[in-house]
């Protein structure tokens, strides 16, 4: 290996360790700085022998419609939403009796207090049907029941200023779960 | 077309023919005759008679270069073995560490899972240039290597998996991908580009089938797959152009093959589209602007790569239908598949023709090419898809109008005939390439 090579491959390997590190930094950022919000999940449990075991989470803002309510909040969605689209969704507002909360392309209104980015999968009869990234929660093999036979599970997530959220912890029965 | 010299020693140890082992010298008395050896030869003669060198000289030389059979032989044999333990070991130890690194993971801190993670390929890589490069044992080198460039990938979906990203994803694939392809060639690492050339032919067909519809999504991802064939293809003729490059050329012009000549022979079949398409053929679906902007980027690089190509070719002379038959089919191919994405016909008939045209001018082409460039492998890709081929439209045929029995004993004849036929032609190929087989009389 002449000493050009040897350098690009030292080069190549450093890029592979960076690409790693990069991932890992931006989500320690959003789990450090990020705002946390609160959300309610309907978790279901299911095995993969590749991916390991692992709960999906559909959120309560995952199906949004203007005839859909979620606890006291009603969501609106404002303006043409198509599949695919990047969509921000209020989480709160400034005021925080104004329970009718944004869902709208391009980017959050100035009455948006915080705001989460997800991509529409599908949207059907008024509904849009929203990913975050924030689906799939890892745990230790042989403990995905426990949450997917839980009363009530919350995620507590951390969302960045341009509405990336990671996952920081799952709230089962009022109580931190503790993989 | 440029003839090819024998790539390296590896290479022709893998151009052994399937299922037969060369017995060791004095056993079986066969002729046997070491194929480099015999490439060598006629070299030699050719420069001989064109009086590049002397005689004396070429005596000279050939009597240098003989390497007794049974050595020799005996060292291809170790090069596989060493190859093959090699590879297991590092495969081993990799999967061992990675399934501590899995078992404990919630009970590591965050820091050391990483530290293991991408310490442990950081350190597979060092092992693998040391032993490679400073030691000098490529096989075990080059075996670490490949351990390295498979710790990496598994090291991207072990990071996302740690913050809950979703894994289901095909950029995670697409960035391994490009992680690994410079290391194939800075190593010389036809493994490496094996394994990068498949991992981007699965990453782009999922990131196709996530841009899709569920009703059309098989059709739309085959097409796909028709373009990255092509793609594929291209960069690999292109590879065979360039001195340098022609080492990594193998991978991409069988890969690239197969999944064109594949994909094709399944588009051959009338049921493929009533079943993706509901049974209303076309007319059914919509191609989003993300599968339109992959599929473009995809086509374009086999455009791109083919104008490389058509330069090189035309100064490289020799007849036009010699510079063009290779890019034409290719565009083939390419126009092939958009016609599946545009769908402009409302039955499936014209499709059904134009793709089994299509396959008979791959199988054809695939041999003709791997006989000019004396690539064997492209010559088996060619003769198992004409074989395959030959039995399904004997099977369409005939399973209606023959008696079941009658259409079991006529199939069986003619596929001894094929089979007798392609065993002389096979041995006439190898002849060609320069090696003569021993006739060995066990089946």
């Amino acid at each position: 290996m002449t000493p050009k090579v040897k350098r690009l491959f030292i080069a190549v390997i450093l890029v592979q360790i960076v690409f790693l590190l990069g991932i890992v930094g931006y989500r320690e950022t959003i789990l450090a700085l990020g705002r946390t919000a609160v959300l309610q999940t309907v978790p279901v449990d299911p095995r993969d022998l590749f991916k390991g075991e692992h709960v999906i989470l559909r959120y309560e803002i995952t199906t949004l419609g203007n005839q859909i309510e979620s606890g006291s909040k009603r969501y609106l969605l404002r303006g043409e939403i198509n599949e695919g689209d990047t969509v921000y969704v209020a989480i709160s507002n400034v005021d925080k009796d104004d329970f009718s909360l944004d869902v709208r392309t391009g980017g959050p209104t100035d009455r948006t207090d915080l705001f989460i980015k997800g991509r529409v999968i599908a949207r059907k009869s008024g509904i849009a049907t929203v990913e975050y990234g924030i689906e799939q929660y890892f745990v230790p093999e042989g403990r995905g029941l426990e949450i997917e036979q839980a009363d009530d599970v919350k995620v507590r997530v951390k969302i960045n200023r341009s509405g990336v959220a990671a996952i920081e912890e799952l709230i089962v029965d009022d109580e931190v779960w503790q993989p | 077309m440029t003839s090819e010299t024998p790539n390296n020693d590896s290479d022709q140890a893998n151009n052994q023919p399937l299922g037969e082992t060369p017995e060791p010298a004095g056993q079986g008395a066969d002729v046997q005759i070491d194929p480099r050896h015999n490439w060598l030869k006629s070299r030699i003669n050719q420069w001989r008679e064109s009086g590049l060198i002397s005689g004396e000289q070429s005596e000279a030389i050939i009597k240098f270069e003989e390497v007794p059979e049974a050595p020799f032989r005996l060292g291809m044999r170790f090069n596989r073995l060493i190859v093959i333990l090699s590879t297991l070991g590092a495969i081993l130890i990799g999967a061992g560490i990675i399934s501590f690194v899995a078992a404990n993971w919630q009970g590591l801190p965050a820091i050391a899972k990483l530290a293991l993670l991408i310490g442990g390929q950081t350190a597979t890589y060092w092992a693998a240039y040391q032993i490679q490069f400073v030691r000098g044992f490529p096989k075990v080198g080059g075996a670490l290597m490949f351990t390295g460039a498979a710790w990496f990938g598994a090291n991207v979906f072990l990071v996302a998996q740690s913050y809950h990203l979703a894994t289901d994803n095909p950029d995670l694939m697409i960035w391994w991908f490009l992680g690994i392809l410079p290391l194939a060639y800075l190593a010389r690492s036809k493994a490496i580009t094996v394994m990068a050339v498949g991992i981007a032919v699965v990453g782009v067909s999922w990131k196709a089938a996530a841009q899709t519809d569920d009703a059309a999504s098989g059709l739309l991802v085959m097409a796909m797959l028709l373009f990255v064939g092509a793609a594929i293809y291209s960069i690999g003729a292109n590879h065979l152009r360039r001195e340098n490059l022609k080492f990594y050329a193998g991978p991409y012009l069988v890969a690239g093959a197969l999944l064109a000549i594949f994909v094709t022979y399944l588009f051959t079949f009338d049921d493929i589209f009533s079943d993706f398409s509901r049974g209303s053929v076309t007319k059914t679906w919509e191609v989003s602007g993300g599968y339109f902007a992959l599929g473009a980027v995809v086509s374009a690089i086999s455009v791109a790569t083919l104008a490389l190509f058509g330069r090189s070719a035309i100064r490289a002379g020799g007849s036009l239908t010699k510079k063009l038959a290779e890019p034409a089919t290719v565009v083939l191919v390419v126009i092939a598949g958009w016609l599946i994405v545009a769908h402009p016909f409302e039955s499936s008939v014209p499709y059904v023709v134009e793709f089994n045209l299509l396959l008979l001018v791959l199988i054809f082409g695939t041999i003709t090419l791997g006989i000019v460039n004396k690539r064997e492998a492209l010559v088996n890709v060619g003769i198992i898809f004409f074989v395959i081929d030959l039995s399904t439209r004997y099977i369409e045929l005939t399973i209606d109008m023959l008696d079941t029995s009658l259409a079991f004993i006529v199939g069986g004849i003619l596929l001894l005939g094929v089979g007798y036929g392609m065993e002389r032609a096979r041995r006439k190929l190898l002849v060609q390439f320069g090696i003569t087989e021993a006739v060995n009389h066990d089946s």
